[in-house]
């Protein structure tokens, strides 16, 4: 303490910063930059990637870092506006993506509803009744522990037996990914809507029983609309989980019934070669909808993926 | 007749509630509230626990002719068991996904640590620079997977980059056995270093800020600040953060599969590939149960343990709105017994 020197014994308002005085802003902007430039390269090769036509894909001995004859030929190919049989890799297979991605739509906004419409009831009895007692909630969140592999093999055979395995109805509705996507992504309903069934005061509810409406009542006609930000999030955040797997569309479709994911995967090496171009326009298309939810929900990100434990 | 026991009830309402959150009606409707997430549970996790552990016990698969029900046929008791824990590759692939979680949630988390020290001090467009940041967490894990396919290729960026910049030689990023786990591992720091980033930004910013600055003038160095200040008070988030990050990097599968499918041989296979592979290729299905059983058990005693700080601070803020709940509606209970006394009184 002794060392302590005059000229800061004398300060007086210190500055809210909490950098540490070695790193000088120069010094800090430049590493921002260069850290960020890595996790942006990623990104930037994808959609440059995507723009890119067949000769500059990835020709042996030449890296073209920018798309020198930019073209929207992949989107087109990938979206079925033209055929691609331009290509020297043409196959037989379809190369539109429209059905993937339509079964990709519909898998993952059905199981986002089922998860929705399980989950609320489940937060708000645990929020509000403590119901399960309190073993459940933690029930719930070990859940997520188990990799997903190790439970869908089982339900795999499952599957096969009653015929629900890679089994689309009319064409698009594929019950048997709906139900998993709906189970898997139950957890997260529940652990967030719990969180936001507690910032909703007890005393709502009871006044509207007081007022005559029954527990049922109240919690449609009083606590819901309170949540209705949170639900929001909620849906948006389940839909980008959904969206995002891979391994049970894989494991439990086949074919023309399976989602763009597992698409964008089969396009990958075997009898046509590396499609990079087509590929990557799927991938762009793959992520613009997590990305403009993702953005829409950030202030409840965190919340999502640390299960509620922290709170922004 | 109906009105009126209606309002006695209303009127008894907050002495029916006051202790525990009993009544019949609450508890029914409770009930019935959770029943169909118990149900949607015990349908993802005891169904198929039950399925496997029956599977588990035989050597069934699909290319035995014989259907689901008639299994038994083949019962083996725990040859199955047996067989993995004495092969070699079940322990290769459960040795590298304690790898994969060890050296991924460790760099994820000094990168995300230092980043979030780095962003920490308010500058122009700070908002954008850590939106930007969170845009690798928002990409489908198998795009990651196959951009970095892209990014990997022997004729690709990475390797021109290398040969521009210090003239070293094309490596074989995914096809060299003692690479391509390496390389696997980085796509899962990509994508989720930004969450360690964005939690420990929010911890960081959260910390109070008198007795940063007090130590700080004080003449505490950057260090000691960090060592005594900054990571007993973050203590919590760093824990959760951490095991949150360790339950899901234990489960990659997406972007390996994208990457090298396991390969090459079986070097970058963790224990969701090997599954994945005595499921489908060799469709040893039998076999695939006791598997999943072992990691089943596994990963609950493990996870009995791990579970425990996240309990603790949701149970804090639990604690902290029903605490403060209570005491409001013991405070309304005094007041309305009081009235009544002094009702009772006249």
């Amino acid at each position: 303490m002794a060392a302590v020197e005059e000229t800061r014994t004398t300060f007086v308002a210190p500055p809210a910063s909490r950098t540490p005085r070695w790193l000088k802003p120069t010094g800090r902007i430049l590493t921002i930059v260069l850290i960020g430039a890595l996790f942006a390269f990623p990104l930037y090769w994808v959609v440059t990637m995507s723009f890119k036509p067949l000769p500059e894909w990835n020709p042996p001995g030449k890296v073209y870092w920018w798309p020198d004859n930019p073209t929207l030929e992949n989107y087109e190919k990938i979206l079925g506006i033209s055929s691609g049989e331009q290509s020297v890799f043409a196959t037989g297979r379809s190369r539109s993506a429209v059905e993937f991605l339509v079964n990709s739509v519909v898998a993952a906004i059905g199981g986002t509803i089922l998860a929705l419409i399980v989950g609320i009831f489940t937060a708000y009895g645990i929020a509000r009744f403590r119901a399960g007692g309190r073993m459940l909630p933690f029930q719930i969140l070990q859940l997520r522990m188990f990799p997903p592999i190790a439970i869908i093999i089982p339900l795999l055979f499952f599957y096969v037996e009653i015929g629900l395995w890679n089994k689309e109805y009319f064409g698009w509705f594929n019950l048997g990914l709906i139900v998993l996507y709906g189970a898997v992504t139950f957890p997260f309903v529940v652990w967030l809507m719990r969180s936001f069934f507690q910032e909703v005061p007890r005393e709502i509810s009871e006044a509207a029983i007081v007022d005559g409406c029954t527990q049922w009542g109240a919690f449609f006609k009083a606590v819901l609309p309170q949540v209705k930000g949170g639900l929001a999030a909620t849906a948006l955040f389940v839909f980008i989980l959904n969206w995002s797997d891979f391994l049970i569309a894989k494991v439990m479709t086949q074919d023309n019934n399976s989602t763009a994911p597992v698409y964008l995967q089969s396009l990958q090496g075997g009898a046509s070669g590396n499609e990079y171009g087509l590929q990557a326009a799927l991938a762009c298309i793959l992520i613009i909808p997590p990305a403009v939810f993702g953005l829409l929900i950030q202030r409840y990100l965190v919340r999502g993926l640390t299960f509620g434990a922290i709170k922004r | 007749m109906e009105a009126h026991t209606e309002e006695l009830k209303a009127r008894q309402a907050p002495a029916r509630r006051l202790p525990d959150f009993g009544g019949r009606q609450e508890k029914s409707v409770a009930r019935t509230l959770v029943a169909p997430g118990q149900l949607l549970m015990a349908f993802i996790v005891l169904f198929p626990a039950a399925i496997a552990i029956y599977i588990g016990f035989t050597s069934w698969g699909p290319t035995t002719g014989v259907d689901f029900w008639h299994a038994y046929e083949f019962w083996h008791w725990f040859d199955g068991y047996w067989e993995a824990l004495t092969t070699v590759a079940f322990w290769e692939a459960m040795w590298r996904t304690v790898l994969i979680t060890v050296v991924c949630v460790a760099v994820e988390f000094l990168l995300g640590f230092g980043l979030a020290l780095l962003l920490l001090k308010n500058f122009k467009g700070r908002g954008l620079v850590v939106v930007f940041f969170l845009l690798p967490m928002m990409v489908v894990p198998a795009v990651s997977g196959f951009i970095f396919f892209m990014i990997y290729q022997l004729d690709g960026p990475l390797n021109e980059a290398l040969d521009l910049l210090f003239g070293v030689g094309p490596v074989n990023w995914l096809q060299n056995a003692d690479i391509a786990i390496w390389s696997v591992m980085v796509v899962d720091i990509w994508q989720w270093a930004p969450l360690m980033f964005l939690i420990f930004l929010s911890g960081l910013a959260a910390l109070p800020e008198d007795q940063m600055n007090q130590a700080r003038i004080l003449g505490a160095s950057f260090y000691h600040q960090l060592r005594y200040l900054v990571i007993p008070m973050m203590k919590p988030i760093l824990l959760i953060a951490l095991i949150i990050r360790a339950i899901e990097a234990f489960k990659i599968f997406d972007a390996i599969y994208l990457l090298t499918q396991g390969g090459p041989g079986n070097a970058t296979e963790n224990i969701s590939l090997y599954l994945f592979d005595e499921t489908s290729a060799n469709t040893r299905w039998g076999y695939a149960s006791s598997v999943a059983i072992i990691v089943l058990i596994l990963v609950s005693v493990i996870g009995y343990w791990a579970i425990r700080p996240i309990e603790q601070a949701q149970e804090e803020t639990l604690e902290e709105l029903t605490g403060a709940e209570l005491a409001a509606d013991v405070a309304a209970e005094q007041r309305v017994e009081e009235a009544i006394e002094a009702e009772a009184r006249v």
